[in-house]
């Protein structure tokens, strides 16, 4: 029994597929136009398989011409196929004419027929056909044409021949399948032929060109034709390797134009359109086996050929513009080239370097650094995080080129981002809530990590806790600790343990303070004051060294601190007490003519306004001896008092400034629309003298510190050399050292007799008990 | 009386009542404290020979554990702590 398979059917089953693999022109039918003559055969099929039982049951006998008929009949059935005639037999029929002859050992004489048919028909029909047009296009078009009837035509001839494939070419692995015969037929007679062959590629090459001019050109030819070279697997040899020369021409030259015509973001544009264009080119009508090499030499001649110049001509201009569209498709584009990232990650880093450099190196904006800095750094996170792909490799960039501009200048960074915190942590920073203010706090350690020398924050970070403590400035006990935390968090405990002591020393005084008024309230003296008083105590180490200051007290307030004296000594023996008049605040009641104020002024202040009590009139001199405040914060303190906003003094003659042939009065006409008036202390500039105290302070700490450390290490090694002293101390020591900073460190331990030099070795030293 | 004094805010910085700044056997100064603590003031106190030396105490109790003769590092006197 025979079956009679579907066009369907006998394409999935087809159990020699590894003997035609050319298989796509029907495959791929939609576009060939094969279909129709599918379905055509499909119903003719359906229609005989009515008949197959009726000649299973009747065997007929064979004639003695049944041979040469029988290939009359099929002979005439293919010649009708190729000259688009009607087959005057009946398909099955032809079918049953082949099973018969292939049962009665004619299949090889069959097949050996149908070759020479087929091949005579090439031969003659088409061949000289297509060596006729001359036009390209229609060359081309004519070409497809012959193409389509040629596999139109071996699937029908393949469809009645199917019992010969599939029993006797099955069988026969030398020859190959009819589908297959036909096409070493057409590849022999037609675009095997030179002519034909070059008129084929170079028009196929011409419209591709034409297209990628912008012109509009027939998608459908070129992928039917493509097709054709793939199916008679002549695509690569012939085609693909033209094709990509001259895609590699064409994107050299234009690659080399375009970079001289265009703007960095035209060009990547333009790029990015180029590489779509080639993706639905693939897409299209190319192989698809053509896609990487396609792509690659775009991606080469374009992107990696120009890389340098599109990075030195574009990313600066792309960064300072903050051109994200722009940067992400750099980054898109850069990241399909060896090398891309890689070098757009070292112009980024550069990038950074240099501009962070401009924003820390300069005094003049010294104002707005760290504003500038957080700025500078929220700009180039957001970049890293929407156009580089938050990729690791320009993370770490970022961090390491912060790290290193902002180290470019010592000291002053660190000092001012100190200074910056302060301004926010300070009483009247109204601009944030308590989560904004968070959120920035936790901005500023990111950049404040960067800072090698982190002693310096330290030192002004400390300078100005302690003023906000200690006046009360504090804007919330929660930010402050939270900072605090923060601090001990990325610095650790022994950085942060003194500041803590800070908050520690200001709880205590709380409860001393609590302790005294219980005192104060049981002393069996005359001693009755109306001051409420408040001290407090600090404990030396912790806190920044105030310089130390004699002022003339009132009696009362002289009297007050002895006995503060008395009560605290007699509770923490062995310990003397040092007051910092400079720190001291008062709240004055003050009678004017308009009525009574409250004036919230320094200790200073309210020494001077105290003197009025006894007088009408003073002279600077009379206040100065009186008071013996320290001439620059005696007139500060004067100025504030007399030519500021809030006058309770009058200065004569008037003006702005103090100065020593000045005369003070108490001014009775004060007014104020508040009833609790602060007056404002003209802070001191911080002028240079200051600045360097602070600093030299960080300096001297630091030789201390070295030393620590050098007779730590010797004390543990007992023996060691220079080389592996010194890079022990880089390990330890957590701000910037050179090496002739430890050298003379070490010059002086050894002056001291905490270590010594070998006596047989001068560059190793032993550690001295 | 014009101006009138209600309220003062005052700071002072507490000292030890030592003759030297230094302790003599941690050699850390002694506004700081002895070498293995971490917090100056009553948790590492200073101790006064009669000799009239001081230390941390902590470094004198070290000292003195370590030595036969229970003697003042600083001038070789019988060590003895001074009464107050
Ligand atoms: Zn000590
Ligand atoms: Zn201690
Ligand atoms: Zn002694």
């Amino acid at each position: 029994m025979y079956e009679l398979m579907t066009m369907a059917s006998m394409m999935e089953d087809s159990p020699n597929a590894a003997k035609r693999p050319n298989f796509s022109a029907i495959s791929n039918s939609n576009s060939n136009g094969i279909s129709k003559t599918n379905s055509v055969l499909m119903v003719k099929s359906g229609v005989a398989k009515k008949l197959v039982i009726k000649n299973f049951r009747e065997k007929p006998k064979l004639p003695e011409d049944y041979h040469a008929e029988t290939w009359k009949k099929l002979k005439e059935a293919v010649v009708a196929i190729q000259s688009s005639t009607p087959i005057s037999y009946c398909l099955e029929e032809l079918y049953q004419a082949v099973e018969n002859m292939c049962s009665y050992q004619k299949a090889s004489q069959l097949y050996e027929n149908l070759r020479e048919v087929i091949e005579q028909h090439v031969k003659e029909t088409v061949e000289p056909y297509i060596r006729g047009v001359q036009d390209r296009k229609i060359f081309l078009k004519e070409m497809e044409a012959c193409w389509q009837a040629h596999c139109r035509q071996m699937i029908m001839i393949r469809s009645i021949f199917l019992y010969l494939d599939r029993r006797y070419v099955l069988q026969t692995p030398s020859i190959p399948s009819i589908w297959d015969m036909g096409l070493e037929l057409f590849r022999k007679h037609v675009i095997g032929q030179q002519l034909a062959q070059t008129r084929t590629v170079d028009g196929l090459l011409m419209l591709i060109e034409s297209e990628r001019q912008g012109d509009v050109v027939d998608r459908l030819l070129l992928k039917s034709l493509l097709r054709m070279l793939s199916d008679l697997q002549i695509y690569q040899d012939v085609f693909e390797h033209r094709f990509l020369q001259a895609t590699d021409a064409l994107y050299t030259a234009e690659g080399r134009r375009l970079m001289q015509e265009l703007d960095v973001p035209e060009y990547l544009a333009h790029v990015d359109k180029r590489l779509q264009e080639e993706n639905e080119r693939v897409l299209h009508y190319l192989d698809g086996g053509t896609r990487w090499a396609l792509i690659h030499t775009v991606e080469r001649q374009l992107i990696s050929e120009h890389l340098g110049s599109l990075l030195a001509k574009g990313l600066e201009n792309l960064l300072d513009n903050n051109r994200i569209q722009d940067l992400s498709l750099m980054y898109n584009l850069f990241s399909r080239v060896k090398n891309g990232l890689v070098e757009l990650c070292t112009h980024f880093n550069s990038y950074i370097k240099k501009k962070g450099r401009t924003i820390v190196i300069d005094p003049e904006k010294d104002k707005s650094m760290v504003q500038d800095l957080l700025d500078f750094k929220d700009k180039m996170d957001n970049i890293v995080l929407t156009c580089f792909q938050k990729s690791e490799k320009f993370v770490n960039s970022v961090k390491e080129a912060f790290e290193h501009f902002i180290n470019q200048r010592p000291n002053k960074p660190a000092e001012l981002i100190a200074k910056f915190v302060d301004s926010k942590l300070r009483m009247g920073n109204k601009e944030a809530t308590e989560e904004e203010l968070e959120r920035l706090l936790d901005k500023i350690m990111v950049i404040f990590r960067f800072i090698h020398g982190k002693d310096v924050f330290e030192a002004f970070y400390k300078k100005d806790l302690a003023k906000r403590l200690l006046v009360g400035k504090s804007a919330s006990v929660d930010a402050e600790k939270s900072m605090l935390s923060k601090l001990k968090q990325e610095c650790g405990g022994a950085f942060t343990s003194k500041l803590e002591g800070m908050f520690k020393d200001m709880e205590l005084s709380r409860d001393i303070n609590v302790a005294f008024k219980q005192y104060v309230a049981n002393l069996r003296t005359d001693f009755d004051s109306a001051i409420d008083l408040t001290v407090n105590i600090l404990t030396m180490g912790y806190w920044p060294t105030y310089p130390l200051v004699e002022v003339n007290l009132p009696k009362e307030m002289v009297q007050y601190q002895e006995i503060f004296n008395k009560f605290y000594l007699g509770k923490h023996s062995g310990r003397k007490l040092q007051w910092q008049p400079t720190l001291g605040q008062c709240m004055l009641k003050a009678i004017f003519d308009n009525g009574k104020k409250e004036l919230q002024v320094s200790l200073f202040q309210a020494l001077v306004l105290l003197l009025f009590n006894e007088s009408e009139d003073l002279s600077y001199d009379d206040i100065k001896t009186a008071t013996n405040i320290e001439e620059g914060e005696l007139k500060r303190t004067l100025q504030s008092l007399a030519c500021g906003k809030a006058r309770v003094l009058m200065k004569e003659p008037k003006g702005k400034d103090v100065t020593e042939e000045d005369k003070f009065k108490y001014n009775l006409e004060f007014t104020n629309k508040l009833f609790r008036v602060k007056i404002n202390q003209i802070q001191m500039k911080e002028t240079n003298e200051e600045q360097k105290a602070t600093e030299e302070r960080v300096f001297q700490d630091r030789q201390y510190q070295i030393d620590a450390a050098i007779v730590r290490i010797m004390k543990m090694r007992k023996t060691l050399s220079h080389q592996l002293l010194v890079s022990e101390l880089y390990n330890q020591l957590k701000f910037p050292v050179t090496p002739v900073d430890l050298k003379k460190r070490i010059e002086s331990l050894i002056d001291r007799d905490y270590m010594a030099r070998d006596k047989e070795n001068p560059k190793q030293y032993n550690y001295v008990a | 009386m014009k101006v009138k004094i209600k309220g003062w805010n005052t700071v002072a910085v507490w000292k030890w009542l030592a003759n030297d700044d230094k302790c003599g056997i941690c050699r850390a100064p002694f506004d700081g404290c002895c070498s293995d603590c971490k917090v100056p003031g009553d948790d590492c106190p200073l101790v006064w020979g009669v000799c009239s030396h001081c230390f941390h105490m902590h470094c004198i109790m070290k000292w003195l554990a370590a030595q036969q003769n229970q003697i003042c590092p600083m001038c070789r006197q019988d060590w003895q702590l001074k009464s107050e």
